[in-house]
């Protein structure tokens, strides 16, 4: 088998919640050398949040190891814990930065100042490195050191305003959505073009992700369109200009859906003929010749009606029948399913073994997303479970670092190494 | 090639066969430097067709900004697939390239002389990426697909919106986006194999897989406690409404604030500004001084630990807030956020486009780009990259006309 494409390369991931780790997760799953460098004192608060793993008396686990949320992003990767408050901190830092082909943060403006990380600085020690920064607004700006967290991010950026029914308030989207494909899947696509202008020129280089400009980027056309046609979009609930019907449809309730017993099928219906299908595979021929709905036009002026219409038929239905029967016609249709449906119900999901599960000596054996690209000949590997913290300090201040003996039994006597 | 100055991908070809899914992809690639041929049909796909259109010029395959946003700085070809001289043209086109693009249901590109087997033969170095809503392999691996069935099947919709509602769908295309942005990555990691190995090989990306990720926590909640995450529209993760936690109504918007987080200032802060203003009404008064002043994460643990207490502090929370909501409802949405920010106090602008477009921070970075719409006779205004990268900085050409290269390319290969 062909080696990976990273293979030989060193990432000093200096990151932390999601979007900085699950990018520099995607690097290990090709090949790099992940470093997470993570200290005690300020500990990633995803390593103490829910959803922890259980015991089996009920209970919940504890520690800094027991966390799904953690766990997820941090596959295959060292740990390694250095205190960058600390001047001798940052040393050690720099040595691993000295050695790294690549350097991940999502650290505040004030941060990176504070820990002497900026882009100059490293170039200094090595100017081959290809260093992404991913602030919330920018490293400059009159927003620069604005509070940012994910659930600002999600309202900042216009998703909130543009998701979601028209007669609700515009609460956001349930997550902090773009911390998790959008923010990282862009500042990874940026590194590896680096990456491939370096082994073409030899130049390490800065990129910058505000994490603002990268989702507005990919937020559809309200901008563009306000930009071009003065025109403010709002949201339109579930519904396409080009498609209908096009929602979300109740379906009869399954109370085998642990605390989710409502059960809803997706629709995406594209053309007249698709609509005549839709409605002979629900057994109501005679509404496909109905005017009311002959055609797209027709559809989005009677659009409440055509909803009302087809809710009525999908009622009493079970969503896998439904989705079943509109597919077997042609139309994109598809359950809504939780984690519940595609972890444990989804033969599709099942049989491309997207899902992982190893073993983590705290957590115990759980799912991790596999990679969500699929390469032929050099296909990604979660070669390891999240790391503890700090399981791999003596490890990378040996072999990566060269440190001696003494040297590691001093910074730990001094409190650096935590 | 020549040699490479100015653009992280120069020297790349890429020939696209892309519609909805896929041309955001080719977009990413294409504004990084590499030489993107968009192969399109005669009369352009679906993509072209969507609204809205740039409204000065009305509705056609070339004023799309459906189209726009997802195929800056590529080119575009016609050829007839459906006809062996389009096959046949297709066919040399991609052997002048090292990455084939396309996201057709399954077996399409094969049926029509494309398919990656064929086509390594003669170039055994291509990288050949297939996008589609649940993958090459698999038993849904010949379902319809569109976004929302997608954000559907991806559990991403199961999680947002008011209980009492359907399911949300996210804005924007969020299915296909999320699997060109996968792609994009698969293409470039394989593309760095190839140029080290002279191997080429194929990226299979499903939308449903690459949409999973964004389920946030809801895996693992059902993976290692059983219990499944619902939506809880408004209230979001904390089941009481708590002031300074949610969406709040401005003049003319709305502000999202999470001052119970434990970043910045807490809720004195807040109503130190309330004070200021005069507008803090009998917040200073107890019971609600002790209750503002003890308002952090720290005391909705401990009062969901106590049902009965909560109880009793519940009609306080409530006036308390009220008499936020009247503040916030009092200055515009940009006053709140901007002065919030100032106090260190966590909030966010619910941004419309409209703020977006007027939005100091990305005004003062220079992130509009102004491109040259030609045939339009105009130049507009268009969002910017994603990243800024130093040595090779993004450069965004507008989008092409339907079959605008379509000679000029076909010349080459003769």
């Amino acid at each position: 088998m062909t080696a990976l494409p990273l293979e030989g390369l060193r990432v000093a991931d200096f990151s932390w919640f999601g979007a900085g780790p699950i990018g520099a997760q995607l690097l290990a799953t090709f090949g790099a050398e992940v470093v997470r460098v993570e200290s005690e004192s300020k500990i990633d608060s995803l390593r103490v949040a829910h959803p922890f793993a259980m015991n089996k008396d009920g209970t919940f686990k504890t520690g800094y190891n027991v966390s799904g949320y953690f766990n997820n992003f941090n596959a295959g990767k060292l740990s390694m814990q250095l205190n960058l408050n600390t001047e001798r901190g940052q040393e050690v830092g720099y040595r691993l930065i000295e050695k790294s082909d690549i350097f991940i943060t999502n650290f505040t403006p004030r941060v990176i100042d504070k820990w002497n990380l900026r882009y100059e600085q490293l170039a200094k020690v090595n100017p081959r490195l290809i260093a992404a920064y991913a602030p919330m607004q920018g490293l400059e700006g009159p927003h620069r050191d604005f509070l940012g967290f994910g659930a600002v991010l999600t309202p900042v950026t216009g998703i909130s305003y543009m998701s979601g029914f028209p007669n609700r308030p515009p609460f956001g989207v349930g997550t902090n959505y773009p911390d998790y494909v959008i923010n990282p899947g862009h500042t990874i696509t940026a590194v590896l073009a680096a990456l491939r202008y370096r082994n073409r020129t030899g130049k390490g280089q800065m990129i910058e992700l505000p994490q603002v400009e990268s989702v507005v980027n990919a937020l559809g056309t309200a901008v563009a369109d306000y930009l071009a046609n003065g025109n403010v979009q709002m949201r339109g609930g579930n519904r396409s200009a080009t498609a209908s019907p096009h929602g979300a449809f109740r379906c009869a309730d399954d109370p085998t859906s642990v605390n989710s017993p409502d059960r809803w099928v997706a629709i995406a219906c594209r053309s007249d003929a698709e609509w005549r299908s839709l409605c002979a595979a629900l057994g109501a021929a005679e509404a496909g010749a109905d005017v009311r709905f002959a055609t797209l036009e027709a559809r989005k002026t009677n659009e409440d009606a055509l909803e009302a219409l087809l809710s009525g038929w999908l009622r009493d239905r079970r969503a896998e029948d439904v989705m079943a029967l509109l597919q077997a016609g042609g139309i994109a249709s598809g359950v809504v399913q939780n984690a519940q449906d595609i972890l444990d119900k989804d033969e599709h999901m099942k049989a491309r073994e997207y899902y992982w599960y190893l073993d983590h000596p705290e957590t115990g054996r759980s799912a991790y997303d596999g990679p969500p690209m699929r390469l032929s000949e050099t296909p990604g590997q979660l070669r390891a479970p999240a790391p503890l913290l700090g399981q791999h300090t003596l490890d990378v201040c040996d072999r990566i670092l060269g440190l001696s003996g003494d040297e590691i039994a001093d910074l730990l006597a001094e409190g650096v190494l935590i | 090639m020549s040699t490479p100055q100015g653009n992280a991908l120069q020297g790349l070809r890429v020939v696209e066969f892309t519609d909805e899914i896929g041309s955001y992809c080719g977009r990413l690639l294409a504004d990084l430097g590499a030489d993107v041929i968009k192969v399109e049909p005669p009369d352009g796909g679906r993509q072209r067709h969507s609204p809205p259109f740039f409204q000065a010029a009305g509705a056609g395959p070339d004023t799309s900004l459906a189209f726009w946003v997802h195929n800056t700085s590529k080119k575009s070809v016609v050829l007839d697939l459906e006809t062996p001289r389009g096959q046949d043209l297709a066919r040399k086109l991609v052997l002048t390239a090292d990455v084939l693009l396309e996201d057709h249901p399954v077996g399409y590109m094969a049926a029509h002389g494309l398919g990656f087997e064929t086509l390594r033969v003669n170039k055994p170095a291509l990288v050949y990426a297939s996008i589609t809503g649940f993958g090459q392999t698999g038993p849904h691996s010949g379902f319809a697909y569109s976004d929302i069935v997608g954000q559907a099947m991806g559990g991403l919709m199961t999680l947002a919106g008011e209980a009492a509602d359907p399911p949300n769908k996210i804005y924007g295309k969020q299915s296909d986006v999320s699997a060109s942005i996968q792609a994009a990555q698969g293409i470039l990691l394989a593309v760095l194999s190839a140029e080290a190995t002279g191997r080429g090989q194929l990226v299979d990306v499903s939308a449903q897989e690459a949409v999973q990720l964004s389920q946030e926590t809801a895996m693992q909640t059902w993976d290692l406690q059983k219990k499944n995450r619902v939506r809880t529209g408004e209230s979001g993760a904390i089941p009481l409404r708590l002031p300074g936690v949610g969406v709040y109504a401005c003049k003319d918007g709305h502000v999202m604030c999470f001052v119970i987080a434990p970043a910045g200032k807490d809720f004195p802060a807040l109503v130190d500004w309330m004070r200021e203003k005069g507008l803090a009404a009998d917040l200073d008064d107890e019971p609600y001084a002790g209750i503002c002043n003890a308002l952090n994460f720290g005391f909705l643990t401990r009062l969901m630990g106590e049902p009965e207490k909560l109880q009793t502090v519940i009609p306080a929370l409530a006036h308390i807030n009220d008499v936020l909501a009247a503040f916030f409802a009092s200055m515009t949405a940009t006053e709140a956020y901007e002065e919030g920010q100032r106090r260190t106090l966590l909030n966010g602008i619910v941004s419309s486009p409209r703020d977006l477009g007027e939005n100091k921070q990305l005004r003062a970075r220079h992130w509009f780009r102004e491109l040259d719409f030609d045939y339009l006779g105009k130049t507009l205004e268009f969002p910017g990259a994603p990243y800024r990268l130093s040595e090779t900085p993004v450069a965004i050409s507008r989008p092409p006309k339907l079959g605008e290269h379509t000679d000029s390319v076909l010349a080459e290969l003769a």
